[in-house]
């Protein structure tokens, strides 16, 4: 671990209630996002993170709304550019921790091409996805995980595409921790974000959030029936094991919840900085040194 | 710098060599060798390429102008053509004047030209020479050894710089090439020598660098401090990513290749947040999907640097070709009314001095920087003065003095914010695009609206005070005055400098920064001139768009989109017409 990784964490003691900001929560009622800002702030408290030394990056969308309530830095950016946006963030300052919070639409759809690159370049920084299986904010379409018999606005007969699975894209693409967890299960919400913010690389939560207001099938009740209560219990650091349950899973038309997988590896930050020591780089380097190749 | 191509008996002290054939020939290295000997000559350098769009194959052109004094573009045409195959001949035969020297493959090309009256012929077997020394790739050592003995280009030097190119390759190669060269030389020794054309080394030595327009943006980024450098690969904007690859981690600095453009600029955007100066380059295609992060970076009030190496369009287009056709969407291509500022790079100087001109504009005003560059620039070598970073002044961002409470877009009486790092205690804010009140939080009253807008792009008036931003080129009173931008300027200098020699009244106007549009400085410049012409590689006609749009001038639009720049007999030869 280099000296910046995670070492934004335990340096304060502060109430969860006091990494809430002064602007009000905009979420329905019933609303699973209520569930994942709660989580989040009571992690935010257990680890002792430092509001000043915390950035929350949001792309577009009702999830992305998120920033505004917590007390800390932050930025609300474009639809689906979260991550990189938080990328450059963390690249340029890796003593932040940095926390990524968006919807399904936004990291999967109009932002999926970025998703590889976060994974495999092992970003340090934590991506809470909330995943309620349909548009909300634009008012009810369907997004890329909403069933295919879901009824929304842009599918009055029923729909055409087949839902995709975030975690099992998550596994392939490289994703150093991979967890899931029910909006409903505050405690695990809680848990899985505090374990993915201690974890040096890049963590991915994928919270399956309901919404009431548009998405008529996909109920807490529903998503609470099909989540496997007891987090499964393979060997979290085999990939083959964790890609097996997820498998299992989706043929049973269930969902695992808890810690998937978790590989310790170096992040893109570290690698950096064994490169800028690697050529003994330092900010006062002699630029005449480098103007000199050009001389003819 | 007056050119006489009528000079006899006289040896000329401004040449221009051509070496043309198919790319993957090593048209572009042998052209690089020679352009190296000449600089360590004292002498000035100006090269000008064109390569295929293809890795192998296809026709590619090296044109190297020299001179002892200084050069501000390409020239009109070569002095001396050297071709490598039937194609080069076939494209450059129309040129080959009475008084032009003509050096090319033969016994053993695949072509036998047909030498016009006058010209001044060298037939060199490349092909064969290079096959029988067992080095067929060194058919272009074959040729420089030729051009060498033919011109006059120091033998040592060549070797030099020859040997220092190859070396990483082994002394096999070293050797094999150096065969080739001095084989070269004795061929062309047994030839009889009937031009004049020799190269003769200027009498002072200044102190320069040799660099290419992308290698000094790259520079120009490290002599401003940039700290964070972010792209994606595209053609003619690629070198930039390797030379600050090379570089920045030297100085500290981070980078990260992308996996496309619309990442790039925000990891630029999110670095910028985070206190570091931050830039990214591309091209035209790039340009067009960062649109929307660049209206976010304006809205947020986010410094970032944004180079465009433009490229031949619309779309996929002439992807190696010349053209100056982004300036609508370096403008404007945004949604909403967006703001930036955008510069123009006229040559390699300003590739370093504008690069660090942007990154203090776009720390100062807290809004995106576009600097405009093109492909001929990217590639074209030049000599210019050894640049001293000490003579450079780097602006950082207004920051926050802890007193009070802090307010992101605080309203003040130059519309600039102070900035704060993250980490700093009392600072926490948002940065958003949505529209927001001083705190940073939505509001989207119509009041607020306005007047966040008016603090957005009132900000930028002072621009035009903060570096040499625009140039006018002549005093008085002309009968035309010639508006250019970019890569134009350069020519218009030289077919102004040919014009006033025969006794024209004319002026040039050279704007460096082209939005904020300078509208006074505009406007005092047409007030001096009876007619406007405006000359630029487009087919709108972009500037002369804007100049009409946003001054009471009317300038008539010269455009040409051919791929290829203008020359200055061009000029010459327009401003004739429109005052015939």
């Amino acid at each position: 671990m280099n000296d910046t990784a995670q070492k934004h964490l335990h340096r304060v003691e502060l109430k969860s209630k006091e990494y809430k900001s002064d602007i009000p929560v905009v979420w329905c009622g019933g609303c699973g996002h209520h569930g994942v800002l709660t989580g989040l702030l009571r992690a935010l408290s257990e680890l002792g993170v430092d509001p000043n030394f915390l950035v929350n990056v949001s792309g577009i969308g009702c999830s992305s709304r998120l920033p505004y309530f917590v007390q800390s830095y932050k930025m609300h950016t474009l639809h689906g550019r979260a991550g990189p946006v938080a990328t450059g963030v963390q690249l340029a300052r890796p003593d932040l921790a940095v926390v990524v919070s968006g919807g399904d639409g936004d990291g999967f759809s109009i932002g999926g091409g970025h998703m590889p690159h976060l994974a495999r370049k092992n970003i340090n920084m934590t991506y809470v996805l909330m995943d309620n299986h349909i548009y909300g904010l634009t008012k009810g379409q369907v997004s890329p995980t909403s069933r295919s018999i879901l009824k929304a606005y842009t599918t009055p007969y029923g729909g055409v595409d087949e839902p995709m699975d975030p975690i099992l894209y998550m596994l392939t693409y490289g994703a150093s921790y991979v967890a899931q967890a029910f909006a409903g299960n505050v405690k695990m919400v809680t848990q899985l974000i505090k374990d993915g913010m201690e974890h040096k690389g890049f963590s991915f939560i994928n919270v399956l959030s309901q919404c009431p207001t548009f998405n008529q099938i996909d109920t807490a009740a529903y998503f609470k029936s099909i989540c496997n209560e007891a987090v499964a219990d393979h060997d979290v650091s085999d990939l083959d094991a964790a890609m097996h349950v997820v498998n299992q899973a989706i043929r049973e038309e269930r969902v695992p919840t808890g810690l998937l997988y978790k590989v310790e590896r170096a992040t893109l930050d570290e690698r950096m900085a064994a490169l800028v020591e690697h050529v003994g780089g330092h900010p006062d380097y002699d630029l005449r040194k480098i103007i000199d190749l050009s001389r003819p | 710098m007056k050119r006489d191509n009528d000079m006899q008996g006289m040896t000329k002290n401004d040449l221009i060599i051509r070496i043309a054939g198919e790319g993957g020939e090593g048209i572009i290295s042998a052209g690089d060798f020679i352009t190296q000997a000449c600089a360590r000559m004292g002498l000035e350098v100006y090269t000008f390429k064109t390569f295929p769009a293809e890795i192998k194959g296809g026709y590619a052109m090296y044109q190297l102008r020299t001179c002892p004094q200084r050069i501000y573009n390409q020239g009109d045409t070569f002095d001396i053509l050297c071709a490598f195959n039937g194609e080069a001949y076939d494209l450059n035969r129309d040129r080959l004047k009475p008084g032009t020297a003509f050096v090319y493959d033969s016994p053993g090309g695949d072509f036998e030209p047909d030498i016009p009256p006058g010209v001044h012929a060298y037939p060199i077997p490349m092909t064969l020479t290079a096959r029988e020394l067992n080095s067929p790739k060194a058919k272009n050592m074959v040729a420089m050894g030729a051009l060498s003995t033919l011109f006059n280009i120091p033998e040592a030097a060549l070797r030099e710089v020859l040997s220092a190119k190859f070396a990483r390759k082994g002394e096999a190669v070293v050797q094999g090439n150096l065969a080739a060269f001095e084989r070269g030389r004795e061929l062309a020794s047994a030839l009889k020598k009937t031009d004049s054309f020799a190269i003769k080394a200027a009498e002072t030595k200044r102190d320069v660098v040799v660099m290419s327009g992308n290698n000094a943006v790259g520079l120009g980024a490290l002599i401003a401090g940039v700290e964070f450098f972010s792209a994606y690969p595209i053609t003619p904007a690629t070198e930039i990513a390797q030379y600050v690859s090379k570089h920045l981690p030297k100085r500290g600095g981070t980078l990260i290749q992308a996996e496309d453009e619309i990442a790039s600029i925000s990891h630029v955007v999110g670095a910028s947040y985070a206190g570091k100066k931050a830039m990214t380059a591309t091209s035209g295609p790039g340009l067009a999907l960062m649109s929307e992060m660049l209206g976010m970076a304006f809205m947020s009030e986010t410094p970032c640097v944004v180079v465009d190496v433009q490229r031949g369009g619309p779309s996929t287009g002439l992807p190696t070709k010349h053209e100056q056709s982004d300036l609508f969407m370096a403008v404007h291509g945004s949604h909403g009314d967006a703001g930036r500022i955008v510069l123009s790079v006229e040559d390699v100087k300003d590739c370093i001095d504008l690069t660090v001109a942007a990154f203090n504009l776009a720390e100062k005003y807290q809004c995106p920087v576009l600097l405009l560059s093109d492909s001929s620039l990217a590639f074209s070598t030049q000599t210019m003065p050894y640049p001293n970073p000490d003579s450079y002044v780097n602006v950082g961002r207004k920051r926050w003095d802890g007193e009070g409470e802090y307010r992101r877009y605080a309203l003040t009486e130059d519309g600039i914010s102070p900035m704060v790092d993250p980490g700093t205690h009392g600072g926490m804010h948002i940065a958003t695009g949505l529209e927001h009140n001083e705190a940073g939080a939505p509001n989207y009253s119509a009041a607020n609206h306005e007047t966040m807008q008016a603090k957005r792009f009132g900000k930028l008036k002072g621009v035009i005070n903060d570096f040499p931003a625009v140039e006018e080129d002549g005093e008085g009173e002309a009968d035309i005055g010639i508006i250019a931008w970019g890569g134009t300027i350069g020519v218009v200098r030289e077919g102004l400098q040919r014009l006033r020699a025969e006794g024209y009244r004319v002026k040039g106007f050279y704007p460096k920064l082209l939005w904020p549009l300078p509208v006074e400085q505009f406007e005092r410049f047409g007030a001096s001139c009876t007619r406007l012409l405006l000359p630029e590689v487009n087919y709108l006609g972009q500037l002369a768009h804007f100049v009409r749009a946003e001054t009471s001038l009317r300038p008539e639009s010269y455009t040409i989109c051919g791929g290829l720049p203008f020359t200055p007999d061009m000029i010459v030869r327009k401003v004739k017409e429109m005052l015939a």
